[in-house]
Formats: C-alpha cells, sequence, structure tokens
C-alpha cells in the first residue's frame, strides 16, 4: 500500500501542481516542492526492506502488475526524489516570470514520478509503461523552450522511440516464451534459456538502456537535448534520468539474467561482459576529450555525462564485487556532482543570461556560492580525494587493476585527466580571471537556488570524507542479489580490498593545510589590489580584454581536434538526409489521381497471387 | 610501526622532504652554472631566497582563492610526501595506495592552478593551460608505467612494489621492467618541468607564467611546493624502479644520482615548445612504455 | 659564509634576505641593457651576487634603469615600479638617467630620472662595464646594511611631488589611471 502511495503522491501530486497554478500561482513553487519532497520522506523510512505487491490485473494478457521495492529500488529511488526536489526547489526562483510555468512544473513531477515508477516497476509491463511516460514527458520539457531545443527534443525522442521498440520486442519475446513479466519469476525461468536467447533479451534491452544512457555508438541525442534544456532539468536529464538506461542494465543483468548466465554469454575469450567494458571504456575516452573542445558551458557537461556513463558500464561490465558497486556509487556521485554543476551553471545563466565560456569571467568575487558550488562539482568528477568521485573511481580501478584488465583501467586513468582540463576549464572560464565590466554588479542567486547548491555540495564533501555512508547501501544491495558484498567501514575500506582511508587523509590534508595557513598569516598581511593593478607588461590593463580563455588549451586542441570529431552524429545524420531524400522519392506515388491508387492496389493484389502461385506462405 | 613513531614520522618526513628538496634546488642552481662555466650562486641561496620572501614588506593578493589555492597546494604536497614511502618510512601508506597518490598528486596542480586563475593575468591563464596540457602529454606514458607496475605485481600498494624490489639489485624496477623505467626516465624533465620542459613558467614567453602576479610569500609558498613536487616525483621514480631503500640515507643517495642525471640533461637544452612537448610525450615514451606493459601481460607477473 | 655573517642572518634574517637575493626586474630602457647579457651568463655571472632577472615585477626588488629614459618608457617603468613589492631599490645606469647625456637636447627623452621615480644610487659611465653594476650591487649592499636605502618610503612621503612631475610629462590621464602607491604594512 505504501508504494501504490508513493506512486499516487508523485502522479497526483503532478496534476496537482497545474490545478494549483491554475488557482494561485503563488503557491505553485510550495506545492511543487512538497509534492517532490514527500516521496523522498516516505522512502527514507523504507530503507533495507523488500516490498512486493500487485496493483492490478491484465485479463487479456493474464498477468499482474506489481510493484516491488529491492534495495537497488530504494537506492536509485532516494537519488532521484532527492535530486528531483532540488531541482524544483531551484526551479522556483530560476523560472520565475518564465511562461507556461504549469506545464513546466507538472511536466517535471511527471518526470520524476514516472522515474520513481521505473524503479520501483516489479514487472516489465510496469517497467515499460513508465518508461514510456518518462520518454515522453522528457520530450516535452525538453522541447519547452522551443526553437533550437525543438530540434533537440526530436533527436531524443526519435532514438527513444527506437530504444522503446527494441525493449518492446524483448519484453513481448519474453511474454511468449515464459507467459509472466514478473522480475522475480523470470529470473528463475532464464535461468534455463539457451545463451543465444539470453543474448537477444540482453541485445535488445541494451539497446534501450544504452540509448538512455548514451552510450557510445548511441549517444548524439544527448550533447543537444542536455544543451538546450532548462538548466533545473538538464541536472535532472544528466544527473539520474540518463541513470535510468544504468539501472535497467544493471536490473537485467544481475537481477534478471544472474551472474551465471552471464558468464555462459561468451565465445572464447570474447564475452558480452567484456565487449560491454570495452565500450564503456571508449565511451569514457572519445567524450570526454571531446568535452574539452566545447564552448557552451552546458555542451561540455552535457558531454562529460556521456563520459562519465563510461564508467557505470565500465564497472557493471567487469562485473566484479569492487566493480558493481563502484559503478553504483560512480552513478550516485556523478548525478550530485553533474547535478551541482548544472545548477551552478544555470544560476550564472540566470544572472548574466549567458553560458558561453568565451564571454565570462571572474565571477568568483560576485557569485562566492555559486563558484563553491560548480568548484566541488568539478572536484568531485574528476576525483580529487576527499570527494565522493575519488571513492568510486579507486574502487573501478582498483577491480580493473587486479582483474589484469590494464588497457581498461588505463581509458578510465586517463579520462581522468580529461575531466581535469574541462573541469578546470569551465571552473577558470566562468569564475576566475578578469571580471568583465557589465558583470560588475551583479549579485548572488537568491536563496531557493544557493540552498539546493549547497546541499549537494554538502553531499559530494560527505560521501567523499565518509564513503561507508553509501557504500553500506550498496553492500545491502549486493547481498540482496546474492552476490558477495563489499565489506567497508565508515571512512574506507579494510585491509583485505586495498589501503584507503579517507578520514586519515582528511586529517592529514586538515592539519597540513592549517600549517601552511599558519606560515601564510605569520608572515606579512598582504593588501587587496583590484584586477587592474596587474601585470601587463609595464602597461595599465587593457579594460575588459586581458583574459586568456576563448581556445583555452589551444596547443593541444590543434593536435587532439582532427581525431575525435562526432562521426557517429554525422553517420545518423547522413541515414537521416538519405531517408528524407528516399521518403521524398516514394512520395511521388501519392499523386491525388485516384486511378493511380487503384493501379497501385491491383499490382499489390496481383503480386500477392503471383507469390501464391509460387506456393510462398505469408 | 608504533602510533608514536609514526606521528614522529609524519611531523619529520615532510621537514626532511622540505630540506632536501631546498637542498636540491640550489644544488640545481649551483650545478646548472658549473655546467654552464659560472661560479654560481651558494648551494644555500635557495634558503636565502626563501627569507627574503618570507619576510618582504609587503605583499599584494587577488582574492581569495589567490591565497586559498597556494596553501591547498602546500596541503596536497604534503600528504603526498607522507603517502610515498621514502627509505622505509611510510608513515601514512596504510591509507592510501598508489592509486591515491596519483589523485593526491592533482590536489597540488589543481590548488596552483585555482591561485594562478584568480590573479586575474592572461599569463597565468596560460601557464595553467599550458601546464594541463603537459599533464595530458606525460601522463599517458606515466599511466602506462604504473599499469606495468601494479599490474605486474598484482597490487596497488607502492610499500608492497617495494617491498618486491628488497632482494637484490636484480630484483629492482629497472632491471624487471627497462623499457617502463626508460620510459619514466624520458618524461622525468616534463614531470620535474625542468629545462627542455619548463614551459609552464617560460620567465621570457609568459612572465613565468602561473607565477606572474605571486611575490614575496606567495611566491615562497609556490616555491616551496614546487621543491616538494620535485621530491616527490623523484621519489616516486626511486621507489617504483631504484627498489626504494631500506633507510633515508640510500633513498637521498639514490635520488641524488637520479637528479643529478637530470640537471645534466636539463642544463645544456633550450626549451621546447608545447605542441613539440606533447608530441614528444606521446611518441617515444609512451611507445616504451606500451611495449613494457604488453610485454608485462605476456610474460605475466 | 663567514661566522660574523651566520650571526648577522640570525640576528636580522630579512636584512639578510634582502642583501643577498637581489632580484631585478627584467626591463630593457635602453641600450644599457647590451651590458645586462654578459652581467648574467658565464663571462661575469650575476647569479653568484644571489642578483637575478625576474620575469614580473612582483617578484623583484631592484630596478635597473638601463640607459636613456624615453617618455613612453618612463610611463612604463612608473607603473612597474609601482607593482614591485617594499622594499624595492631603483639604480639608474648610465649617464642618460642622471642628466640626459647624449639626449639631454632630445624633446622625447627626461633628463633627470630622480624627479620622477626615487634613485637609490647611479651608475655614472657611457657605457657603464659590468664590473660597474657589482660594484654598485656591493655598495647597495652597504647601504642596506645601514638602512640607508629608503626611496621607496621617500616615493610614498612625497608623492605629490613625484605625482606633479610625472604629470608635466605624462598627461592628467595617467595620473589618473594610478592606483594610490603601495604603503608599508602595519
Amino acid at each position: 500500500m505504501i508504494m501504490v502511495s508513493i506512486l499516487l503522491i508523485a502522479f497526483v501530486g503532478a496534476g496537482g501542481t497545474c490545478l494549483v497554478g491554475r488557482g494561485n500561482p503563488r503557491f505553485r513553487g510550495l506545492v511543487a516542492s512538497l509534492v517532490a519532497f514527500l516521496p523522498l520522506i516516505i522512502l527514507a523510512f523504507l530503507y533495507g526492506r523488500v516490498i512486493s505487491i500487485d496493483y492490478a490485473s491484465v485479463p487479456f494478457l493474464d498477468i499482474g502488475l506489481s510493484l516491488r521495492l529491492t534495495p537497488l529500488s530504494w537506492f536509485f529511488g532516494i537519488a532521484i526524489a532527492a535530486l528531483g526536489g532540488l531541482a524544483i526547489v531551484f526551479s522556483i526562483s530560476y523560472m520565475q516570470g518564465k511562461e507556461r510555468l504549469n506545464y513546466y512544473y507538472s511536466m517535471m513531477l511527471l518526470v520524476n514520478a514516472s522515474m520513481l515508477g521505473i524503479v520501483l516497476s516489479g514487472d516489465f509491463l510496469s517497467f515499460y509503461i513508465f518508461w514510456e511516460i518518462m520518454s515522453w514527458s522528457t520530450y516535452l520539457l525538453i522541447s519547452y523552450r522551443g526553437k533550437q531545443a525543438l530540434g533537440a527534443g526530436l533527436k531524443y525522442i526519435i532514438m527513444s522511440i527506437i530504444g522503446s521498440s527494441a525493449m518492446l520486442l524483448a519484453i513481448g519475446s519474453l511474454y511468449i516464451s515464459y507467459g509472466t513479466l514478473e522480475i522475480p519469476s523470470l529470473a528463475t525461468a532464464l535461468q534455463g534459456a539457451s545463451a543465444w536467447y539470453a543474448l537477444f533479451v540482453l541485445l535488445m534491452f541494451t539497446i534501450a538502456f544504452g540509448i538512455k544512457n548514451a552510450i557510445l555508438p548511441l549517444h548524439t541525442w544527448l550533447p543537444d537535448a542536455h544543451s538546450e534544456a532548462v538548466s533545473p532539468f538538464s541536472a535532472i536529464l544528466s544527473g539520474i534520468l540518463v541513470r535510468m538506461g544504468l539501472y535497467g542494465l544493471f536490473l537485467l543483468m544481475f537481477s534478471v539474467l544472474g551472474l551465471n548466465t552471464l558468464n555462459r554469454l561468451s565465445y572464447g575469450a570474447i564475452s558480452f561482459n567484456l565487449v560491454l567494458s570495452w565500450v564503456g571504456a571508449l565511451t569514457i575516452l572519445f567524450p570526454i576529450f571531446i568535452a574539452v573542445l566545447q564552448d557552451d558551458a552546458k555542451r561540455l557537461i552535457a558531454w562529460s555525462s556521456i563520459g562519465h556513463g563510461g564508467y557505470m558500464i565500465l564497472g557493471i561490465g567487469v562485473a566484479t564485487t569492487l566493480g558493481i558497486a563502484g559503478g553504483l556509487f560512480h552513478a550516485l556521485n556523478y548525478a550530485i556532482c553533474v547535478a551541482l554543476l548544472f545548477l551552478a551553471v544555470g544560476a550564472v545563466e540566470y544572472r548574466t543570461g549567458t553560458r558561453d565560456l568565451n564571454k565570462l569571467g571572474g565571477l568568483m568575487k560576485r557569485m562566492p556560492i555559486t563558484f563553491t558550488g560548480a568548484l566541488i562539482g568539478s572536484m568531485g568528477l574528476i576525483g580529487i580525494p576527499l570527494t565522493n568521485g575519488f571513492i568510486s573511481k579507486w574502487l573501478i580501478y582498483k577491480t580493473l587493476i587486479l582483474s589484469r584488465y590494464p588497457f581498461l583501467a588505463f581509458a578510465a586513468l586517463i579520462g581522468t585527466w580529461g575531466t581535469v582540463l574541462y573541469g578546470y576549464k569551465l571552473v577558470h572560464n566562468v569564475f576566475l580571471g578578469q571580471l568583465p565590466e557589465q558583470y560588475k554588479e551583479i549579485e548572488e542567486v537568491p536563496w531557493t537556488m544557493r540552498v539546493p547548491m549547497i546541499v549537494l555540495s554538502g553531499f559530494v564533501v560527505l560521501f567523499g570524507v565518509l564513503p561507508g555512508i553509501p557504500l553500506k547501501a550498496i553492500s545491502v544491495i549486493q547481498t540482496h542479489l546474492g552476490m558477495t558484498r563489499l565489506e567497508t567501514s565508515l571512512f574506507g575500506m579494510p585491509k583485505a580490498i586495498g589501503e584507503l582511508n579517507t578520514l586519515n587523509i582528511f586529517f592529514a590534508l586538515l592539519v597540513a593545510g592549517l600549517i601552511a595557513y599558519a606560515a601564510f598569516s605569520a608572515s606579512r598581511r598582504s593588501r587587496r589590489v583590484s584586477q587592474y593593478d596587474n601585470y601587463a607588461a609595464g602597461a595599465r590593463v587593457p579594460v575588459g580584454g586581458y583574459q586568456h580563455s576563448v581556445r583555452f588549451y589551444d596547443q593541444a586542441d590543434r593536435i587532439i581536434r582532427p581525431y575525435l570529431r562526432d562521426r557517429i552524429d554525422d553517420f545518423y545524420g547522413w541515414i537521416a538526409t538519405q531517408s528524407t531524400a528516399f521518403f521524398e522519392q516514394l512520395r511521388k506515388i501519392y499523386t491525388g489521381n485516384i486511378n493511380t491508387y487503384a493501379t497501385w492496389i491491383v499490382l499489390f493484389v496481383a503480386v500477392l497471387i503471383f507469390m501464391g502461385l509460387l506456393g510462398w506462405r505469408i | 610501526m608504533s602510533t608514536f613513531m609514526r606521528v614522529v614520522w609524519i611531523v619529520t618526513l615532510p621537514v626532511i622532504a622540505l630540506l632536501i628538496s631546498v637542498l636540491f634546488l640550489g644544488l640545481f642552481r649551483k650545478i646548472t652554472a658549473r655546467i654552464q662555466r659560472r661560479y654560481g650562486p651558494p648551494v644555500y641561496q635557495p634558503v636565502i631566497d626563501l627569507t627574503k620572501l618570507l619576510t618582504q614588506h609587503s605583499n599584494i593578493s587577488h582574492g581569495v582563492m589567490f591565497d586559498m589555492g597556494l596553501i591547498i597546494a602546500l596541503a596536497g604536497s604534503v600528504v603526498t610526501v607522507l603517502l610515498i614511502p621514502a627509505g622505509g618510512i611510510h608513515p601514512l601508506s596504510s591509507s592510501g595506495d598508489l592509486l591515491v597518490i596519483i589523485y593526491v598528486m592533482l590536489i597540488p596542480v589543481l590548488g596552483m592552478a585555482l591561485a594562478a586563475g584568480d590573479s586575474g593575468n592572461p599569463n597565468a591563464s596560460l601557464g595553467v593551460s599550458r601546464k594541463l596540457i603537459l599533464g595530458l602529454g606525460y601522463e599517458v606514458p606515466f599511466l602506462l608505467v604504473l599499469l606495468t607496475v601494479m599490474t605486474h605485481g598484482e597490487t596497488t600498494s607502492l610499500v608492497n612494489v617495494v617491498q618486491m624490489q628488497a632482494d637484490s639489485i636484480l630484483s629492482w624496477g629497472v632491471f624487471r621492467f627497462p623499457l617502463s623505467a626508460i620510459a619514466t626516465f624520458l618524461i622525468l624533465p616534463v614531470m620535474l618541468g625542468i629545462h627542455p620542459f619548463d614551459i609552464v613558467g617560460a620567465p621570457q614567453e609568459i612572465s613565468s607564467g602561473p607565477q606572474v602576479e605571486f611575490g614575496g610569500k606567495y611566491l615562497a609558498l609556490a616555491t616551496i611546493e614546487q621543491a616538494l613536487q620535485l621530491f616527490i616525483v623523484i621519489a616516486l621514480f626511486v621507489d617504483l624502479f631504484l627498489g626504494g631503500a631500506a633507510n633515508l640515507g640510500t633513498f637521498f643517495l639514490k635520488m641524488l644520482g637520479v637528479f643529478l642525471i637530470g640537471i645534466f640533461i636539463g642544463a645544456v637544452y633550450p626549451r621546447f615548445r608545447i605542441d613539440q612537448a606533447l608530441r614528444y610525450c606521446w611518441k617515444w615514451p609512451t611507445l616504451f612504455a606500451l611495449a613494457g606493459l604488453i610485454l608485462v601481460m605476456i610474460i605475466g607477473g | 659564509m663567514d661566522r660574523a655573517n651566520i650571526r648577522k642572518a640570525i640576528k636580522d634574517p630579512h636584512k639578510w634576505g634582502e642583501k643577498y637575493s637581489l632580484w631585478v626586474t627584467y626591463f630593457c630602457t635602453g641600450c644599457g641593457i647590451m651590458e645586462i647579457p654578459p652581467t648574467i651568463t658565464a663571462r661575469w655571472d650575476a647569479e653568484r651576487f644571489g642578483v637575478k632577472p625576474m620575469a614580473t615585477p612582483r617578484q623583484a626588488n631592484l630596478f635597473l634603469i638601463t640607459g636613456y629614459v624615453s617618455i613612453k618608457t618612463l610611463k612604463a617603468i612608473i607603473i612597474s615600479y609601482e607593482q614591485m613589492p617594499n622594499p624595492k631599490y631603483t639604480v639608474a645606469f648610465g649617464s642618460c638617467p642622471i642628466d640626459g647625456g647624449l639626449y639631454y637636447t632630445s624633446y622625447n627623452t627626461i633628463n633627470h630620472l630622480d624627479r620622477y621615480l626615487p634613485v637609490d644610487g647611479w651608475i655614472a659611465g657611457c657605457m657603464p662595464r659590468p664590473e660597474a653594476i657589482f660594484i654598485a650591487v656591493t655598495k647597495l649592499w652597504k647601504m642596506i646594511e645601514g638602512g640607508m636605502v629608503d626611496g621607496y618610503k621617500r616615493y610614498e612621503e612625497n608623492i605629490d611631488y613625484y605625482r606633479r612631475n610625472q604629470e608635466r610629462v605624462l598627461g592628467r590621464e595617467f595620473i589618473e589611471s594610478s592606483p594610490a602607491p603601495m604603503t608599508e604594512e602595519p
């Protein structure tokens, strides 16, 4: 009952917010935040419990629809509800004065509700239904801004439909083969399936989930969609919505098929997991360096979003205890960090009206909290020790090295240096350097926008210093799925797994920092000078032009850019133009002349008869 | 190691590292001068410079990050020193393995980058951009080398790597994976930022790069931080390939040896352009490192 | 380093540092800069005195005005000088900064540098040899020892005088865009 109530609150609340907004727009933000945070509170009390209920049945298919709460769905559910709520709170000021707000809020809540539905569904039919609700409401939100956003939304929904079709095919075939779509009963049924059939199901689902999670050949919708969506929604989109693909893949691989079946899917040295890991590694390598070349802040984060999806795929691809824990943990960490970055960029856009990395600079002095948020977010992405990103990356590297996949580990490790490049570029070009004259007077964003950033920054550091908190939840997932669970303490790993003690590093850094600070403040105090009192080879600083941000990594840019063209996108574009041309030609059979149509029909029937004569069965 | 000794070493090791690295700075200037047929400054010249900078009467600051970045950088360097086993002393090494070291080594880089970025000087930003590009260059072979070592030993702990080389001279890393050792040696000047790869702080082109606005105590802390980087990189090389050492004395001698060879190369070269350096890093050192890794993969641990 | 020096260093480390680590601003004002390359390279090696050219004025505390000072250069000299941290010393090199020298009648050079900037020492000659620079450096040591180099203090005290003179040749606009000079921190 409690699970139905979660979904009821979420779905009814989405509609209700719209009604409230029509009645009295002042309460709209408040109601929306309440609706967004209620599921979080309910879910928080359900920690570690496994509940499963049937809520409806489909008589003509003879199957029931059920909801199922497992530690896995709890883990993702909490992330969805928390991020969704923070994004809504951020929206209150960010969206103020924009058009069609009722539509915006109800769509945001609908996306949240459908995501909750996905993680809570206990059978694949409910899963599919919620999946479709999510896809379509996402489409509506991406194209909310109109103009270019329409194109981005179209690209998204076309790829999404292809994925959904693949998933529907697999679900249909599962239903025909086993007569049930319940996840637990499928899990037992599929143990006896042939390897080819399992591979077919897995591949079909991988296409659907891969498109959502933007793994390498299926990623092209993401950069456009992320940069065109409004910032709070970008945070949800990039933080948690694309990770629904990861959730689905994880559910299928480890909950439905199980490790035994996965291990059977191999041909010689090549196994499904190895291929998946390599896809993950390539997904890290290329997008992260493409992100370095971007000049649009949101596009940069969008590409990084694809790249970091690769870490998670890599983690669950190697399918060791550490790898799975690392992959799941990285999904959470990345969600936090990237939401933080999108909100920070949104805050900058809110105040300055631009997110072009070549036009900003020096905003740190005007927007210190936004700067701190962006800095901590970037640090988390890079994986600086004492941020959460470090722990998950550490787990993934560790397992890759010990399982003797040094090349995969290399792809992941060098991806970090790419992250350093674009993370610093983002922070520098927006917040450091000289403050342009036209932004001299801007202020920090309002409190409703600050709070989500502060909360998210807090979690980045909290999970970085005390990684045991989320890792405990992950080890509960592993226990639930019957895998070896990851032994962790609150602040690091036991000796058996490896040397990591974040608390010691934290205190060492703290003490070293304090000593450095003491040495710093023991010597003469420094005098603050204006940004125009600066070394310019003996000249006065030219106002407004003394900044290095355009083509920040020019020298490397020239060398690596030729290798980083998104040829896959070009290829899809080519297919699109070719098929447009083809259908243009095909359209010509519609002449508008009834005689022509009659001819076509007669010809078609003739062909059918002819085939019948030849003895073909259709 | 008892808790008391551990605490003692945690306090003294950074101090020792600082002394050694400041001595190295002095030696660097003296030896370079002698190679260039100059008399050169006294070996303790860096001490004079640091004293002057720290006691300077006036300092200027450009903002909060300008101050904090340096402090973060310095703290990160100190922690890195604590994580790297130096002559059998590794007070914090059970808190972090080689993977942690790779990432802690990013803290000083980013701290300096933030401080430089906040100075609002395009020369500083250019310097940081060069530093990060150069990092992209040397990380490729360096990570391959580290992966070779870790895959070979099937461990990520630097202490274990050092212990494995303890038997005899022949079990040193330089004899076990000579290709990787060559690769690391080739990128050593890049990592240290000495000639011919002092692109980051090129005084003639970009007015000493990230440090362009640093003066007084800021420059002093930046110099200390750089000196510690010198210590870290060389100590890492000694730990990985020269078998670490049983005591601090031997360790220091080994470091000195590596450092001297580095100076001899550096003192006679002019400076590369940044793209030349990038191509250099991605050519021979990467090739050697890759060959070393493949060899280890084939032959096995 | 003999024993007396050690005692002095411990007694007043600041003065010790100031003396033996004089960093020069990399700035060539005129023909006199020709004498600097031999001074800092193998032939004469200034580094043994702790004298080292630095790329930015933020790191330097010795300003060598090498040769004649045109009005345009004076602007850059003043900006650089004000960016140098205290304590800072100015040494005018060659006869031109002293009295205009060869360019005494030029419409475009200034004749007396010390009207625009405080000068702590002069090296006469056209050109002075590198040895003269070292003599100047040792003289500067003695002056630092005795606390006699107070150019930067004089500049702060008599800023109105200097600004007036600067304004006469550089114009009102330049003076208005100048920040207040660096004052000694308490």
